[in-house]
């Protein structure tokens, strides 16, 4: 019997192998665009965003040392917090604590996965892509209320509650506001919905839709006018306020990264997506749209006050509701008169 | 690669059933129920059935996870952790034994009557306008019915609140 010894890699082949995984295009989807640095760099664009445009409305300057127009403040501040120290109050689960923060980091990232930022730009082009967006949002109330839980705090405790009522209460109007766009188009996968909107974006045949989806976004994002959650006068800081350095930072990224998220399924759903006219690529329109989603929500919240929390409930659960099946209805009758051709996949 | 996966979903999915049953604090429970229900999930989108997947974690996790660690902290908010010194009583215990037992037979039963085959057949996988025809038709009680595992979870969790309100003077869980 002879033994014939495989022989080892050189180092030239290990080269070529990584060589050829780095510049895959999977590889390059997952990691570069529209993967993991494509939603961290994007959620750090947006806090530096929404101070700037927050300063304009109210007449300051913002951020202005760190870099040009002050755009390396979000690595100024992450690298602050990074050194701060980390303080957890009495009996409260640090190890739960860190957790959920970085849990909820992961939650907020998970919806990049179907959306698509381009012409097969998409790193799972899946059938159920809606479902799995709402799926992966519907699991957001249990992390944050285990953050106020664990956290041991009254404040923390307070703010949490608040948020899972609210969100709990908007989804309904979320998942039924997109219904239109579902029976238009007889489809959940998110790049179709967009290839079904090259001639007219369902903002126009789908308006009452997009205002019910808009404002439950609103809702989930705990954004002003439905900031109850972290009403600074009342609760400091909502369910976040025990959260400290590190874990603090992991949080108060993941809310910005939902927020560019949501901005982009905002820009899929309703607003045609990458497409736009040839001049510029697709990629390009479709960030465009989404930082005009996202600055729209920052001027909301520099424009509104707070709701109170009993107006806030009945919003949803009656005038949001009945605008969603409004729409519903609406939709209907216009596939049953034979209009929504154009729209169908 | 399948086997491998499914082998070590299903190791996860019956050892966070068994901590969320053992877990001292009733919060560690829910949190492992939570992974457990998640681990189900991961086993449907193994069977390439991606839309009830998406459901299992939509439902299961999103809301009755949250109802009953919601109930959990409203109820044991000093504590957080039910402490029931006593047990189960005898009734208790023997009800218990009683549904395991059928439980256990179904189980069995099932895994015993069911064709082996390696991997979902070609004819599991339906097509989703295909699905939702089919649930909206021939399986449209099927659905209603499901609806009302919603309801089912907040009697539950209710019940699960007013034992514990009313725990002192006629012995709690009995």
């Amino acid at each position: 019997m002879v033994n014939e010894l495989q022989p080892l890699p050189t180092v030239q082949e290990i080269v070529t192998l990584a060589l050829s995984i780095i510049t895959s295009r999977t590889f390059l989807e997952i990691i570069v665009f529209p993967g993991f640095l494509n939603v961290m760099l994007g959620a750090a664009f947006l806090t530096w965003l929404e101070r700037k445009v927050i300063a304009r409305v109210q007449l300051r300057i913002g951020p202005l040392y760190a870099g040009m127009w002050g755009i390396l403040q979000p690595i100024a501040d992450g690298v602050k917090l990074m050194f701060k120290e980390m303080i957890f109050p009495e009996r409260a689960d640090a190890k739960l604590l860190m957790l959920c923060a970085l849990g909820l980091m992961l939650l907020a990232a998970a919806p990049v996965v179907p959306i698509p930022f381009g012409d097969g730009l998409v790193i799972a082009d899946m059938d159920v892509g809606l479902i799995y967006v709402f799926a992966v949002i519907s699991l957001f109330p249990t992390v944050i209320l285990l953050i106020g839980w664990g956290s041991n705090s009254k404040y923390s405790f307070l703010g949490a509650l608040r948020s899972l009522f609210q969100q709990v209460a908007y989804e309904i109007p979320m998942w039924l506001s997109v219904l239109g766009i579902i029976m238009l188009t007889g489809t959940l996968n998110l790049a179709k919905i967009v290839e079904a909107q090259q001639k007219v974006w369902f903002v126009v045949p789908q308006i009452l839709g997009f205002v019910v989806f808009f404002t439950a976004v609103l809702a989930e994002l705990e954004r002003t006018p439905f900031d109850l959650p972290e009403a600074e006068p009342e609760l400091v800081m909502g369910w976040m306020t025990e959260l400290t350095g590190v874990a603090f930072m992991v949080g108060f990224l993941a809310m910005y990264t939902k927020l560019y998220l949501m901005s982009a399924l905002i820009t899929a759903l309703f607003l045609g997506g990458w497409s736009g006219p040839a001049i510029l690529p697709q990629p390009v329109w479709f960030l465009l749209k989404t930082f005009l989603v996202a600055s729209s929500v920052v001027i909301i919240r520099g424009s509104f006050p707070r709701v109170r929390v009993d107006i806030l409930l009945r919003s949803a659960w009656t005038r949001l509701l009945l605008v969603a099946f409004a729409n519903i209805f609406v939709t209907v009758g216009v596939i049953w008169l034979g209009l929504g051709g154009i729209w169908r996949i | 690669m399948a086997d491998v996966v499914f082998l070590a979903l299903s190791g996860l999915i019956i050892a966070s059933a068994i901590l969320a049953l053992e877990a001292r604090e009733l919060i560690y429970g829910a949190i492992w129920l939570a992974i457990s229900l998640m681990g189900v999930a991961g086993v449907f989108i193994l069977l390439g059935a991606e839309y009830v997947a998406m459901f299992q974690v939509a439902v299961y996790v999103g809301a009755v996870v949250v109802l009953i660690m919601f109930t959990i902290m409203l109820v044991h908010r000093e504590s957080g952790r039910i402490v029931d010194e006593e047990g189960p009583g005898r009734l208790g215990r023997a009800g218990a034994f009683v549904a395991g037992l059928v439980a256990l037979t179904v189980a069995v039963a099932t895994i015993l009557l069911t064709p082996v085959s390696p991997a979902a057949p070609e004819f599991y996988r339906v097509a989703l306008p295909e699905l939702g025809r089919l649930l909206a038709s021939s399986y449209s009680i099927a659905l209603v019915i499901l609806g009302l595992l919603i309801g089912a979870t907040v009697i539950g969790a209710l019940t699960l609140a007013k034992v514990e309100r009313e725990g002192e003077p006629d012995g709690t869980v009995e």
